[in-house]
């Protein structure tokens, strides 16, 4: 039998071509990636999952207990907040850049500025809010400065559950830019995100545990010998390792992939300064 | 023009690189993070490398490699993605992690395993 009409057919093959989440949007995403991770791990709750390795690793878990309080993170957070609440000239600082002095927004992002038209991080809020005031900006990748400033700013919504909202077709696009990014293969290795957290999250790779997608979001900064690590640095370490070129801290690209996690690791509680073991052949 | 001096030392430099490749064995090639880093996937049998917990792929052992003859395994270590592309084992040599005389190193330490 002849199909009737070739361009009915044309379209019906591209579609079939297309994966489900091109088609779903963020929160079909979200739930796909979810149902996954339960069906591998029915026994894990997503709080659980936040604490990565530590999740799937008891080793690790006892670890992680036997270094709280967590060290550097008090000096890490009075660091912060000295940034935080410095007086910029005419008697401003970041802290009145931000609702409530910045108290309980953290779960809101990275959120989607319609204005701008782009994703905005608490990263590039804090630069905004420096560049308003003609202030030098803080360089994302930088432990010491933007680091502590965010190991401060989100112990302020310890507790509360993120909240990510993709609302608009452009925040859609965003997400899934962020998205692809995550399930692209790229790099000397050829991994993807993907390859290893959503494929193999719970596998061991050298003696380290493969963290889950869900709750990625939750515990950043994490501590690493005393110094705060954001989602952006450990994103941008993976992709060394992955033999890829990092995208600079701060950049869009690093935006869009940060949306994407949040949204992942919505209705999870910001558990941030977390710690996490130092870098070696063992620990990844 | 280069001095007589700074010859000399290049030639010594590439000579005792090249003496450094050859003592590279299959072994190191599999272990080493800066090579085939294998061992961050695979386990082996006690005593052909460090004892990991690495699951990513299978636990490799001569039972498991029973089959596998040079081409095979040659064809995998330079890019697994074309029997599975599924596959998130690097492609060695069509990435250039490894050079073909190392993959040839590798197995050969893959065939030795007990």
């Amino acid at each position: 039998m002849r199909f009737p009409d070739h361009g009915l057919f044309l379209a019906l093959l591209v579609l079939a071509a297309l994966p489900l989440h091109a088609l779903a949007g963020a929160e079909q995403v979200r739930a796909d990636i979810a149902n996954r991770v339960r069906g591998q791990y029915p026994t894990l709750s997503p709080a659980e999952l936040a604490s990565g390795s530590a999740a799937f690793d008891p080793a690790r878990q006892a670890q992680a207990e036997r270094n709280n309080p967590v060290p550097g993170a008090a000096e890490a957070i009075e660091a912060g907040r000295r940034i935080w609440t410095r007086k910029f000239a005419k008697g401003r600082s970041l802290a009145g850049c931000f609702p409530n002095g910045g108290r309980r927004i953290a779960g809101a992002y990275p959120q989607y500025d319609g204005r701008v038209k782009r994703v905005v991080t608490l990263e590039t809020a804090i630069n905004q809010c420096l560049k308003t005031h003609g202030q030098p900006l803080l360089d994302a990748g930088d432990p010491g400065t933007m680091g502590v400033v965010l190991a401060y700013l989100r112990s302020l919504s310890e507790g509360q559950k993120i909240a990510v909202r993709v609302s608009s077709p452009q925040a859609e696009d965003r997400f899934e830019e962020g998205r692809r990014f995550y399930f692209t293969r790229m790099g000397q290795q050829n991994y993807a995100c993907a390859s290893c957290h959503v494929h193999h999250a719970g596998k061991y790779f050298g003696d380290t545990a493969i963290p889950a997608p869900v709750g990625a979001a939750a515990q950043w900064p994490y501590l690493r010998d005393g110094r705060p690590v954001t989602l952006q640095m450990r994103v941008r370490e993976c992709l060394d390792r992955m033999g890829a070129a990092p995208f600079p801290a701060g950049s869009d690209e690093l935006a869009h992939l940060e949306y994407f996690l949040a949204y992942l690791s919505n209705g999870i509680a910001i558990r941030p300064n977390a710690w996490r073991p130092r870098q070696d052949a063992g620990n990844l | 023009m280069p001095s007589p001096v700074r010859l000399l030392a290049a030639a010594a430099a590439m000579a005792a690189a090249a003496a450094w490749g050859q003592s590279a064995d299959g072994r190191d090639l599999f272990t080493r993070p800066d090579k085939g880093n294998c061992i961050a996937c695979h386990q082996v049998p006690e005593g052909s490398g460090p004892a990991v917990r690495a699951d990513v792929g299978p636990r490799l052992d001569a039972a498991r490699l029973k089959g596998w003859d040079r081409k095979r395994l040659r064809g995998i270590l330079d890019d697994p993605t074309l029997a599975n592309p599924d596959s998130v084992m690097p492609p060695y040599g069509r990435h250039h992690l490894l050079e073909a005389r190392e993959i040839e190193r590798v197995i050969d330490f893959l065939h030795a395993l007990p």
